[in-house]
C-alpha cells in the first residue's frame, strides 16, 4: 500500500495537469492560431449555408439519379466518427476498463461535435429545410404524423437520441471536474463560470453515490445506442431496392465501419493533444497501444464487411453483380480502391506493438482510415445510384464548389466547439483518473 | 334630320328599356360620332364593359402581367366545340375546334381554354387527319403563343412605330402599285394551303398583274413533285396507305418520322399493326437507310445503306421483279436483304408497298412505283392527290426573287411569315439584296433575322389568335378560329395581306367567311358546323361513318397493270371523296373523276429506252463501292424537334429529346461509330465539314446504325434571333445543296446535352421482343413473394399499358405532358446535369452491334407501383398510395429528402432543384393548366396519371350518378399518341380496354425482378430477331 502522502501528491498532480489546464492554458498562441482557422471555416460554413438556402439545392452537384450526394456522404461519415466517444466511454465503463479514463472525456467531446455536424447535414440536404421538423412526431394542427416505415424517420429519432444521451453522458462525466476547476480557479470569472456549470457539486459522499448510479445507468443506455444508431443509418440504404444497398450485411457492416473511423479519429486527436498539451503522463503509449488495437480490431471487422458485400453481390448476381462491377471497374472505381487501400493497407502496421505505440505511425494510420472511410461512404452512395436499374437513367455525379465549401465549413462547425472545449474545460476526466490512481495504489 | 330622327326613334324602340345617351349622334350610332369619340376619348372606345368583363380583365391582367393590352376573352364570334356559351363556368375548360399550321399543312386541333386562356391543344377526334392525335410540333406550337419575345409593335429602320405610320406607308405603296399595275411588287410567303390566303393572293395578282408571288419553304415536297412529274406527267402528292400495306419496304423513307404528315401516316401504320397483332394479316416492315429514323427503328429487318446505295438497292429489287434487265452488283448482306424484301413483297401482292424517299433521284422513285405497279400494289396501298403544297414554278422561287432583287427589278417586297435570311443558304445575299428594295415589309410573329433585314416590320397574330384556314395532311380543309383575342396590338395574317393591298378595314373573320361562303354558296349552316366539328365540308358528313383515309374500293381503277414499257398505268386519283370530308380544290389541269394516271416512261435521251434505269445521274450507283478516304455523303434533314428553325425559340421543342439521338438544345454532326474510330472522335468533339467554298463546324455525335461514309446534320439551329434559340446548335444552311463533304477534326469540344447517357441495353430485358401475336395463350405468371399485404382492388383502380409494338418513339407524349402538367423547362446546362423535369421520358436503347443495332423506344412514366419503394422511404407521408391505386405525391407535404427518388428503381421522379417554375417568364406562366399545381423549389414531383383528369371524370360521373365509364379518363400522353400505344383505365373493370391489353400474352412488367408490382406495364414488340450471322 502506497503512502497516503504520496497518494495526495498524485491526486494533486492529476488535478494540476488536467483541471488547471484551462485556468492557465499553456499553449495560448497555438490555440489562437487553430481557433482563428476554425472560425474562418465556420464563416465559410455560414456563407455556404446562406448560398444554399438562397438558391436551393441547385448549387450542389446532385442530379437524378444521384440525388443523394455530399450531404448524405458526410452525414454518415461524421456520424461514424461520432461513434468512438460513446463506445470508449460507455462500453469500457461498463466492462470496467480503467484505461479509458484518460481518453473518454475528449472522445466524448469529439463525439458531440461530430454528431452536431452529422445532424446538420440532413437538414441542409432538404429541398425545403425550413420544414425539417415535419419529420418529428409533434402534435400539429395538420394531424399528419411522420411515416413510421421510413428509415429516415428512425434516423431522426436515432440521431437525436444519440445526441441527447451523448450530451448528458458527457456532462455527467465532467461535472465533478467542473467543481474541481471551480475550487481551484483564482479569477472571479472562472469561479463564476465553473460555479454555475458545476451545478452546486460539493463532493459529498451522497453526491458521489448518486453520480455513480446515474453514470452507470446512462452508460448502459448509451451502449445499445452505439449499435442502434449506425444500424439505423444503414437502413437508409439497405431498405431501398437499389442494387448495392439492398443487403442484410449493412447494419453490422456500418457499425463496425463507424467504430473503425471513430477510433481512428480518436487516435489522431489523442496524439495531437498529447503533443500540444502537457498530457504525456496521462495519455501514455499504453493508451495509444489500446487505441491502435481497437482500430485494428474494428478495421478487420470492416474488412470482413467488404468481403461479405462482394460475396453477397456475386451470390445474388444480376443487378447486384453489375453494381459490384461498376464499383470495381466503373467511373468511380477510384473511390472503391481508394477506400480499400487507405482503410486496410496501412492498418496492417498496427499488428506490431512498436507501430501502435509510435504516435507518428498511429496518427498516419488514423488519417488514412479517416480519408478511406470517407471514400467508402462516397463509394456506397454514388456507385449504387449512378447506375441502378434502368440503363436509360444512368447518370453521373460531381460535387460542386458549394458542396466542398460546405464540407470544409463543417470542419469549422466541428473544430470551433471542440477547441473551446480544449481551452476552457478539463479535457481528461480528473476524478476518474484519481480514482484509477487510488485503485492502483490499493491494488499495490 | 327627320330621317335621322326616325332612325333614332327606331333604335330606341328596338332596344327597349332605359338608355342614356350623350347626344343624338350617339343615339343614332353614327360612324362619325364614334370616330369623334374615339379620337377624343380613346379610353371610351370599347365601352361595352360590364362587371364580369371588368373583373375578368382584372384577373387576366394579373395573370398576364407584362402582356400589355391583352384582353383574354374568347372571341364572341367563335363557336365553342361542344358546350353552350351560357354555361361558361370558371374552372371548366371550353374546347374550340381550330388548327395550327405546320409548314403550311393544317394540323386540326381542339384548343382547350380556361376563361379565355388557351392552355393545351388536343388533336381533333372528329378530323380524319388527327383522330384526336397530334405530333410534338403541334403540342409545342401553343407555347409560341406565349413567347415573351413575340413582336408586339410595328417597326421600321428607326425603331418602333405606330400602326398608323405603317398603314400610311402601305397605303402610299398600294396607290403607287395600283397605278403601275403592280410593277415591281413581289410577295414572298411560306408554303400555304389556306384557301383564304390563296384567294387573297389570286385577287391581289389579278389587281396587280405585273406583280409576282414567290414561295419559299425550306423543307418542301418539291422533289416528290419533280419525280411524279417525270413519272406521271403531273405533280402529285403520294399518300402511303400504310393501314393496307401488309408488307412495306422502305428505302430511306421515313413516314413515321417527324414532319407535317407524321400523324396521318402513324395513324395508318398503327391501324395495320393493330390488326396484325390480332392475327389479321401481316405488317412487315423492311427499311434500308443511311441513318436511323423512327421508321427504321420500327423495323426488325433494317439494312444500313450508304445514300449512294439506295438507288442501287431499288434497282436490284426492280430486277428481281423483271422491271429492269440488270442491276449493279450488291454485296452479300445487301443481296440477302433484297432477297428477303422480294420474298416479303411477293407474298403480299396487292397488299405491299415500296416507299422510296423523296430525296432520291426521280428515276429511283419511279422505279419504286413501277415495282408497286408490277405487284398490283399501286392503287391499293397508295393514294395520289393533287399537291397540297405545290412546287412553285421556276419564276416564283426564292432564287428568282433574289435574282430580281439583285437586278433592281423589285421596288416593293412583302414577306409574309417567312424567314429566308436565316433558312436559305442565300440568306446573306438575300439580306444584302433587301437593301436594294425601295420598300420591304416583313410580317411575322417575331422580329426575326428577316424582319431585322427588312425596312419595315409588322407583328402578326398567332394562328390561335386569328381566323384562318388550311388543309390537313389528307387534303381535308380546316377552319382556324381564334382561341383568344390577340395579346398584343397585332394583325392577323389575312388582314395583313389585305393591308398590303391597301385595305385596312378587312377583318380576318370576314375574309375567311367570304372564302367559304363562295365555296358553299351560302355561309350557314355550314359555317357553324365547320366551327363546331373543326372540318369544313360541302355537306354534313354521314353520321356514324368512320372517316377513312383510303379511297373506297369501289372507286378503284381497274387498269393497274405494270408498265415498264410505257403502257398506261392506272392510278386512282381521288382526293375528294373520303367520307365526304374532302373538298376539291381546282387543279390547274383538272382531270375527270377516276381518270387513270399513266406512269410515264422515264425520258431517257441517252438510251432511248423507256425503262427508268439506274445509273442515270445517280451518284455512286455505277460504282457501288465508293473508294475510302474521299468525301463523305452529306444528309441534311430538318430537325426532329425544331424543324427548319421555326420552333427554335420554343423551350418545349428545344428540350424535347430528339428521337434516336436524345439530344436536346443542340444539333450535331451525326457520324457512324466506324467513322468516329477512324478519326478518333468522341461525342462533342468539334469537326469542320467542308464542301468547296462552304464550310461549317460543329460537334459530333456518334450514331450507332448509321452508314460509315455518311454524315447527317439537322437543320434549324444556329438562329441569330431569340433568347432561347440563340446559343443552341450551329447553322447548317451553308451546306444546303452540297452532297459530299470532307471532315476534319478541329480543336474544341461542345458539351452536348443528351437526355440519356447510356443507350446499350446490355442484354437486359427492358424491351422485350416476342415471336407470337395476341392470339397466343398467356403464359402463367407466378406472383413473387412479398412482405406487403395485398391491397383490396376496389373500383376504380387505375392502370396503364404501353404497347412497345405500336410506340414509334415520336415523343408527342412528352410534349403533351409538358403542356398538361405545367412541367418547367430547365435549359441545356441543367439537362446536362441530369435535372430535366419531364415526367414522361422516352427511353432509347440499342441492342447488338453498334454498326447495325436494333433500336428500341420505350416511354417511361411513373409505374405507380402497388408496393412502391418511394412510399416506404418518404419520412413525412408525402408519397402515399391512394385507394384508387395511384401513387400520389403531396407537394405541400414534401420536404425534399429525395429518398423516394433514391429508392425508385425507374428513376421517374423529378426534383425541383431550383425554382424552375417561379423563374419562368410571366407570359409563359399564363399558359399553365389551372388544374395542376405549380411546384415550388425543393419538392419532388412525378407523373400523376393526369390525376386532374381523373378528378374531372369522377366529378362528372358523380353528378351523372354512374361509375366512371371506360374511356372517360384519357391521360395526356394517351390522348396525343398517334398510334394509340398507350391505354389507360380501370383495372378493376373487367370490360375495360386496359384490361384487354393486360390480358395480352405480350404483357410484362418493367423490372419485374424488383417486385414493386408496377401498374404501368408494357406489351412486348412482335417479331423474331433477324439472324445477324
Amino acid at each position: 500500500m502506497a503512502d497516503a502522502k504520496d497518494l495526495r501528491a498524485d491526486y494533486d498532480t492529476v488535478a494540476e495537469e488536467v483541471v488547471d489546464l484551462p485556468l492557465a492554458f499553456p499553449a495560448t498562441r497555438g490555440w489562437w492560431l487553430c481557433f482563428s482557422g476554425a472560425l474562418g471555416l465556420l464563416l465559410l460554413w455560414f456563407v455556404s449555408v446562406v448560398v444554399l438556402f438562397g438558391k436551393g439545392v441547385v448549387v450542389w452537384g446532385n442530379t437524378i439519379p444521384v440525388n443523394w450526394g455530399m450531404a448524405i456522404i458526410n452525414y454518415v461519415w461524421f456520424l461514424g466518427i461520432g461513434h468512438a466517444g460513446t463506445l470508449i466511454s460507455a462500453l469500457l465503463l461498463i466492462s470496467d476498463r480503467n484505461w479509458r479514463n484518460s481518453l473518454n472525456r475528449f472522445a466524448e467531446a469529439m463525439t458531440l461535435c461530430a454528431v452536431v455536424c452529422a445532424g446538420l447535414y440532413p437538414i441542409l440536404h432538404l429541398g425545403r429545410p425550413w420544414y425539417f421538423y415535419w419529420i418529428a412526431p409533434y402534435f400539429s394542427s395538420m394531424t399528419v404524423w411522420p411515416q413510421f416505415k421510413s428509415p429516415l424517420t428512425w434516423d431522426f429519432f436515432a440521431v437525436l437520441t444519440y445526441l441527447l444521451v451523448s450530451l448528458f453522458f458527457w456532462y455527467l462525466g465532467i461535472l465533478p471536474d467542473l467543481a474541481s476547476a471551480r475550487d481551484r480557479a483564482r479569477s472571479r470569472g472562472y469561479q463564476l463560470f465553473f460555479g454555475i456549470v458545476s451545478l452546486g457539486w460539493r463532493g459529498q459522499a451522497a453526491h458521489w453515490a448518486r453520480w455513480r448510479q446515474v453514470y452507470a445507468i446512462t452508460a448502459a443506455i448509451a451502449v445499445p445506442l452505439v449499435v442502434s444508431v449506425h444500424s439505423e443509418i444503414s437502413l437508409l440504404f439497405a431498405a431501398g431496392p437499389i442494387p448495392g444497398w439492398n443487403s442484410t450485411v449493412f447494419p453490422p457492416y456500418f457499425v463496425a465501419g463507424a467504430a473503425f473511423s471513430g477510433f481512428a479519429v480518436v487516435s489522431m486527436i489523442a496524439i495531437a493533444m498529447r503533443a500540444a498539451l502537457p498530457l504525456r503522463p496521462l495519455v501514455t503509449p499504453r493508451h495509444l497501444d489500446m487505441l491502435g488495437l481497437a482500430t485494428l480490431a474494428t478495421g478487420l471487422m470492416t474488412a470482413y464487411g467488404y468481403f461479405i458485400e462482394v460475396f453477397d453481390a456475386l451470390y445474388a448476381g444480376q443487378e447486384e453483380a453489375a453494381t459490384l462491377h461498376d464499383r470495381l471497374f466503373g467511373h468511380y472505381a477510384w473511390a472503391y480502391w481508394g477506400a480499400v487501400l487507405l482503410n486496410f493497407v496501412p492498418l496492417q502496421l498496427l499488428w506490431w506493438r512498436r507501430c501502435r505505440r509510435s504516435p507518428r505511425i498511429l496518427f498516419a494510420v488514423g488519417l488514412s482510415v479517416a480519408i478511406g472511410m470517407w471514400m467508402e461512404r462516397f463509394m456506397l452512395i454514388v456507385t449504387s445510384l449512378y447506375r441502378d436499374w434502368l440503363v436509360s437513367s444512368y447518370g453521373h455525379y460531381m460535387p460542386s464548389l458549394w458542396d466542398w465549401t460546405l464540407f470544409a465549413g463543417m470542419g469549422g462547425v466541428f473544430l470551433v466547439p471542440f477547441l473551446l472545449f480544449v481551452r476552457f474545460l478539463p479535457v481528461i476526466s480528473a476524478s476518474e483518473t484519481k480514482e484509477e490512481v487510488h485503485e492502483e495504489a490499493e491494488d499495490g | 334630320m327627320s330621317a335621322r330622327w326616325k332612325e333614332v326613334l327606331a333604335g330606341l324602340q328596338a332596344q327597349g328599356g332605359r338608355r342614356f345617351w350623350r347626344g343624338l349622334d350617339e343615339l343614332a350610332g353614327s360612324p362619325e360620332f364614334r370616330e369623334a369619340i374615339a379620337s377624343e376619348f380613346p379610353a371610351l372606345q370599347s365601352a361595352d364593359w360590364n362587371r364580369r368583363g371588368l373583373l375578368r380583365a382584372f384577373g387576366a391582367s394579373l395573370a398576364l402581367a407584362g402582356l400589355t393590352g391583352c384582353e383574354a376573352r374568347p372571341d364572341g364570334r367563335a363557336m365553342p366545340y361542344v358546350e353552350d356559351p351560357e354555361h361558361l363556368v370558371p374552372g371548366r375548360p371550353r374546347l374550340y375546334a381550330t388548327m395550327t399550321s405546320f409548314a403550311g399543312i393544317a394540323q386540326p386541333v381542339l384548343g382547350v381554354t380556361y376563361v379565355g386562356r388557351p392552355t393545351k391543344l388536343e388533336g381533333n377526334p372528329d378530323h380524319p387527319a388527327s383522330r384526336g392525335a397530334t405530333d410534338a410540333f403541334t403540342q409545342a406550337a401553343l407555347l409560341d403563343l406565349y413567347d415573351p419575345e413575340r413582336s408586339r409593335i410595328p417597326r421600321n429602320a428607326s425603331g418602333p412605330i405606330s400602326w398608323d405610320a405603317l398603314d400610311t406607308a402601305l397605303a402610299g405603296r398600294a396607290a403607287m402599285l395600283d397605278a403601275s399595275k403592280g410593277e415591281g411588287f413581289r410577295l414572298l410567303t411560306g408554303a400555304t394551303t389556306s384557301p383564304t390566303l390563296l384567294r387573297q393572293i389570286d385577287a391581289l395578282l389579278a389587281r396587280w398583274p405585273a406583280a409576282r408571288w414567290h414561295v419559299f419553304e425550306p423543307v418542301n415536297d418539291d422533289a416528290l413533285h419533280a419525280a411524279t412529274t417525270q413519272a406521271f406527267g403531273r405533280a402529285l402528292d403520294s399518300i402511303p396507305l400504310l393501314d393496307r400495306a401488309e408488307a412495306t419496304v422502305a428505302f430511306d423513307a421515313d413516314p413515321l418520322g417527324p414532319g407535317p404528315y407524321q400523324v396521318r401516316d402513324s395513324l395508318a401504320w398503327s391501324a395495320r399493326r393493330r390488326a396484325f397483332q390480332q392475327g389479321d394479316g401481316r405488317a412487315d416492315l423492311m427499311v434500308a437507310e443511311p441513318s436511323p429514323t423512327l421508321t427504321g427503328a420500327r423495323s426488325l429487318d433494317r439494312l444500313v445503306a450508304e445514300p449512294s446505295r439506295i438507288p442501287v438497292l431499288v434497282a436490284a429489287l426492280a430486277r428481281v421483279f423483271g422491271i429492269v434487265p440488270d442491276a449493279p452488283a450488291l454485296d452479300p448482306a445487301e443481296t440477302r436483304w433484297i432477297e428477303r424484301a422480294a420474298k416479303t413483297l411477293a407474298a403480299a401482292k396487292g397488299r405491299g408497298l415500296v416507299l422510296v424517299g423523296t430525296e432520291q433521284p426521280a428515276a429511283t422513285q419511279a422505279l419504286g412505283w413501277a415495282i408497286d405497279a408490277r405487284l398490283g400494289n399501286l392503287g391499293a396501298t397508295r393514294r395520289f392527290i393533287d399537291p397540297l403544297r405545290p412546287t412553285p414554278p421556276p419564276d416564283r422561287t426564292l432564287d428568282a426573287l433574289l435574282a430580281d432583287m439583285e437586278g433592281g427589278r423589285v421596288n416593293t417586297l412583302a414577306i409574309l411569315d417567312s424567314n429566308p435570311v436565316y433558312a436559305s443558304p442565300d440568306g446573306p445575299a438575300f439580306a444584302a439584296a433587301l437593301r436594294k428594295v425601295a420598300f420591304s415589309v416583313h410580317a411575322g410573329l417575331w422580329h426575326d433575322e428577316t424582319g431585322q433585314a427588312c425596312g419595315w416590320h409588322a407583328p402578326l397574330a398567332h394562328i390561335l389568335e386569328s381566323w384562318s384556314d388550311g388543309r390537313a395532311a389528307d387534303g381535308t380543309p380546316v377552319i382556324a378560329q381564334p382561341l383568344v383575342r390577340p395579346f398584343f396590338d397585332v394583325r392577323p395574317l389575312h388582314a395583313m395581306l389585305a393591308a398590303i393591298g391597301g385595305d385596312f378595314t378587312a377583318s380576318d373573320h370576314a375574309l375567311v367567311q367570304q372564302t367559304w361562303a363562295e365555296k358553299w354558296g351560302a355561309l350557314q349552316p355550314h359555317w357553324n358546323e365547320a366551327l363546331l366539328k373543326g372540318t369544313a365540308t360541302q355537306s354534313s358528313s354521314p353520321s356514324g361513318e368512320s372517316p377513312n383515309l383510303s379511297p373506297s374500293p369501289s372507286g378503284e381503277s381497274p387498269n393497274l397493270s405494270p408498265s415498264p414499257s410505257g403502257e398506261g398505268l392506272g392510278v386512282g386519283e381521288r382526293n375528294d371523296h373520303a367520307a365526304g370530308f374532302l373538298e376539291r380544290r381546282p387543279h390547274p389541269n383538272p382531270s375527270p373523276e377516276g381518270e387513270g394516271l399513266a406512269l410515264r416512261p422515264h425520258p431517257n435521251p441517252a438510251s432511248g429506252r423507256p425503262v427508268p434505269r439506274t445509273g442515270l445521274g445517280l451518284p455512286g450507283a455505277a460504282q457501288p463501292d465508293a473508294p475510302e478516304g474521299e468525301g463523305l455523303a452529306l444528309l441534311l434533314r430538318p430537325d426532329p424537334t425544331i424543324w427548319d428553325g421555326r420552333l427554335a425559340n420554343n423551350p418545349w421543342a428545344q428540350e424535347q429529346p430528339k428521337p434516336v439521338t436524345t439530344l436536346t438544345w443542340d444539333n450535331a454532326v451525326l457520324i457512324a461509330p466506324a467513322l468516329a474510330t477512324a478519326h478518333d472522335l468522341s461525342d462533342g468533339d468539334m469537326v469542320r465539314l467542308t464542301s468547296g467554298p462552304a464550310s461549317i463546324s460543329g460537334p459530333v455525335w456518334i450514331m450507332p446504325g448509321q452508314a460509315p461514309r455518311t454524315v447527317l446534320i439537322h437543320q434549324g439551329y444556329g438562329r441569330r434571333f431569340g433568347e432561347v434559340a440563340r446559343d443552341a446548335g450551329f447553322d447548317a444552311t451553308p451546306l444546303i445543296g452540297h452532297a459530299t463533304v470532307t471532315l476534319e477534326r478541329v480543336d474544341g469540344r461542345r458539351a452536348l446535352a443528351a437526355a440519356q447517357e447510356a443507350h446499350a441495353i446490355d442484354g437486359k430485358d427492358l424491351v422485350r421482343i416476342v415471336d407470337f401475336i395476341d392470339t397466343a395463350p398467356k403464359p402463367p405468371q407466378q406472383p413473387k413473394p412479398s412482405f406487403w399485404a395485398e391491397k383490396p382492388l376496389t373500383r376504380p383502380n387505375w392502370a396503364m399499358t404501353i404497347d412497345l409494338d405500336l410506340c414509334t418513339g415520336c415523343g408527342a407524349c412528352v410534349t403533351a405532358c409538358n403542356a398538361e402538367n405545367n412541367i418547367p423547362m430547365v435549359g441545356r446546362e441543367e439537362v446536362r446535369n441530369g435535372r430535366r423535369m419531364h415526367w414522361l421520358r422516352v427511353d432509347r436503347y440499342y441492342e447488338g452491334d453498334p454498326a447495325d443495332p436494333l433500336l428500341h423506344t420505350q416511354p417511361v412514366p411513373c409505374m405507380h407501383c402497388e408496393d412502391a419503394p418511394c412510399e416506404m422511404g418518404c419520412p413525412v407521408n408525402a408519397a402515399v398510395h391512394s385507394p384508387e391505386g395511384l401513387n400520389l405525391q403531396v407537394y405541400n407535404r414534401c420536404v425534399g429528402t429525395r429518398t423516394c427518388s433514391s429508392f425508385c428503381p425507374y428513376k421517374v421522379r423529378r426534383f425541383n432543384w431550383d425554382d424552375y417554375s417561379g423563374d419562368a417568364p410571366e407570359s409563359i406562366k399564363a399558359q399553365r393548366n389551372p388544374n395542376v399545381t405549380v411546384r415550388a423549389r425543393g419538392v419532388m414531383e412525378k407523373c400523376t396519371y393526369c390525376i386532374q383528369r381523373i378528378s374531372a371524370a369522377r366529378i362528372d360521373a358523380k353528378i351523372a350518378g354512374h361509375p366512371i365509364a371506360d374511356g372517360a379518363v384519357r391521360t395526356a400522353c394517351q390522348q396525343v399518341c398517334p398510334t394509340g400505344a398507350i391505354s389507360f383505365g380501370d383495372i378493376a373493370d373487367p370490360a375495360a380496354a386496359v384490361q384487354k391489353r393486360k390480358a395480352s400474352p405480350r404483357d410484362y412488367a418493367l423490372l419485374e425482378e424488383a417486385n414493386t408490382r408496377p401498374r404501368t406495364s408494357y406489351l412486348a414488340r412482335i417479331g423474331g430477331r433477324r439472324d445477324r450471322g
